[in-house]
């Protein structure tokens, strides 16, 4: 009897274990959204839905990659997460807390597409203002501009005012204002948008120093190379319906589609002889391309190649990228 | 703290705004203007000059008030500057109150720059202010805090030029609610009577925070009253807050 009742106690407390590890797991995630819905309300007729019935988990610590075309519902599930905008359905939760509350957007650092300041303030003052408003003391805030002043390189116009500043400086104080406060959850809407290529590597460069400062990132872009290059995991928004979301190395076609073989010094017979193994040929400055479906035959036309005395200038395995996945699934409408 | 920092920067804001200080030339001009009006008036020019120079922080007041107020809120959403501001951990309604009190401490400055202005030119001119004229000047200044409280809240849900003519409608209404309340005897069968009368109970008398005319012709005005009118504008403010923040609680921006 006594041996039953300790039994009882082993499994209660075990399912307790279980259930701690559960809830330890869901409040691990920076941003969990269901079933999030906007309907821009239009009077007199039913307007479609901006976005619809999103539901996303983004965990601690990722990078995530948020894509769609113009209008698709990226800035709108931005703005419903911020809580700028007001869900018609659905709610979003940030590290475990409805993101409605102030203190749930205290983990937030937040940077909208084109970000705008007040025009008669200088960055000094911007970022003093902001460090305010996150409840920073005097000596935090001054410890936060010298900060992100050295990271976005914002000392020489400290005391310039916003309105005399091209976009690039105004999309570096919006990065800068992002981090004021050191948020573990970073929500970047296009924020290499309109960046000359300085400024889109200083900008990739400090996203990635995030990556590695173990802070959670999700941002929509454009940019889908710099997207491959940051992201662990991807979102494709289509129509204001999430499409598709996982990894990357799970969602690209990461088996070699093509191998591009480029020769140099092949004549006109050995150009026919090789053709017979490959599927097509081009001529370029750097030499003859041919195409073949493996790295087997790729092999094989280049040891026949140089056997007839022709030289290897390069030899390309193709393999899917995240542009040909995004222009994929835009055209099938579906992943 | 975030109250604050909001107010100070509304404040900061509207202090660089060239557009106040074209409104202060004009209101030093309309000062300096009443001695020429006092010169015509007989016997009358210090009491005239003193009306005129109230009159004139209360008008310019007013402009600043309606015009400022009614673009305060519409125009951060309107250039998203608001954007980076919600995504804070603030509370809606420590936006509004921050934006409220950083006009409130400029109209403040103003007020008092305008009275101590006022004062300084009618001593030089001769006469003497007693204290009914400061207390005529904190009225002003509690009026305006009331015109300010209807043009956050118009400026929460509407635009920037429909508000500033809903505010500045109430405005003239507010001075003239003891119409409403005193209408002859030949209004008594018209269906409109009710709805001017109840009008008249929610529209704000504006007329309780006048003692102009008591500070041209220096009459005492008792301690209690001029508390009561602060009273009365204060709560009508607390409301009119109260409604623009539940206002712009759900307000997509």
């Amino acid at each position: 009897m006594k041996l039953d009742g300790l039994k009882r106690l082993g499994v209660v407390i075990l399912f307790v274990q279980l259930l701690n590890a559960t809830a330890g797991a869901i409040l691990m995630q920076a941003i969990v959204t269901r079933e999030l819905t906007k309907v821009y309300a239009r009077i007199g007729r039913s307007a479609p839905a901006s976005l619809d019935r999103l539901d996303l988990s983004i965990g601690e610590s990722e990078v995530f990659g948020f894509l769609g075309r113009n209008g698709a519902g990226k800035t709108t599930s931005i703005k419903l997460i911020c809580s700028l905008l007001q869900p018609t359905r659905g709610h979003a939760m940030i590290f475990g807390e409805d993101c409605r509350l102030p203190r749930a957007r205290r983990h937030i650092g937040y940077l909208p597409e084109n970000a705008y300041f007040y025009e008669y303030l200088t960055p000094r003052e911007t970022i003093d203002f902001f460090g305010r408003l996150q409840g920073l003391d005097g000596p935090s805030r001054t410890k936060e501009w010298n900060r992100l002043a050295e990271l976005f390189d914002l000392g020489g116009i400290r005391d310039q005012r916003v309105r005399t500043f091209s976009k690039g400086m105004r999309q570096r104080l919006g990065f800068a204002v992002a981090l004021v406060g050191d948020p573990p959850l970073l929500i970047l809407d296009e924020p290499m948008s309109g960046l000359d290529p300085l400024g889109r590597r200083l900008f990739r460069d400090v996203i990635l120093k995030l990556r590695d400062d173990k802070k959670t990132i999700f941002f929509s872009s454009h940019v889908l190379g710099d997207v491959e290059q940051i992201c662990d995991r991807v979102g494709i928004l289509v129509n204001g319906k999430l499409t598709v979301q996982g990894r990357l190395d799970q969602l690209l076609e990461r088996q070699i589609q093509l191998v591009e073989v480029i020769l140099d010094g092949v004549d006109k017979q050995l150009e026919e002889t090789l053709l017979r193994r490959s599927s097509a040929v081009r001529r370029s400055e750097a030499g003859t391309h041919f195409y073949v479906t493996t790295l087997d035959a790729g092999n094989e036309l280049v040891r026949a190649a140089m056997e007839r005395g022709a030289a290897l200038v390069e030899f390309n395995p193709v393999r899917e990228s995240l542009e040909d996945y995004f222009m994929r699934s835009q055209e099938a409408g579906r992943p | 703290m975030r109250i604050i920092a909001v107010a100070q920067n509304t404040f900061r804001e509207s202090v660089r705004d060239k557009a106040l200080y074209v409104l202060l030339f004009f209101a030093a001009s309309t000062i300096l203007g009443s001695k020429a009006i006092g010169w015509i008036s007989i016997g009358q020019d210090i009491k005239v000059m003193k009306d005129i120079c109230l009159a004139a922080v209360l008008m310019f007041g007013v402009l600043i008030a309606i015009f400022v107020g009614t673009t305060l809120v519409h125009k951060e959403i309107d250039k998203r500057t608001l954007y980076t501001i919600l995504a804070k951990p603030m509370r809606r309604y420590e936006f509004i109150l921050g934006k409220y009190l950083g006009l409130a401490s400029l109209l403040g400055l103003v007020t008092v720059v305008m009275t101590v202005a006022a004062v300084l030119y009618v001593v030089a001119l001769g006469g003497g202010v007693d204290l009914v004229f400061f207390e005529a000047a904190l009225l002003i200044y509690w009026e305006l805090l009331l015109i300010t409280a209807f043009a956050i809240l118009l400026s929460s849900v509407t635009s920037p030029i429909l508000g500033a003519l809903v505010v500045f409608s109430i405005f003239v209404l507010g001075h003239g609610t003891r119409i409403l309340a005193d209408l002859p005897r030949q209004f008594d069968d018209v269906a409109g009577k009710r709805a001017l009368e109840l009008l008249y109970y929610v529209l704000p008398n504006f007329s309780n925070f006048n003692l102009m005319r008591e500070a041209a012709n220096s009459v005492p005005v008792s301690g209690a009253y001029v508390a009561w009118a602060m009273l009365y504008g204060t709560i009508y403010s607390a409301f009119l807050l109260a409604a623009a923040s539940a206002a712009f609680e759900r307000k997509d921006v």
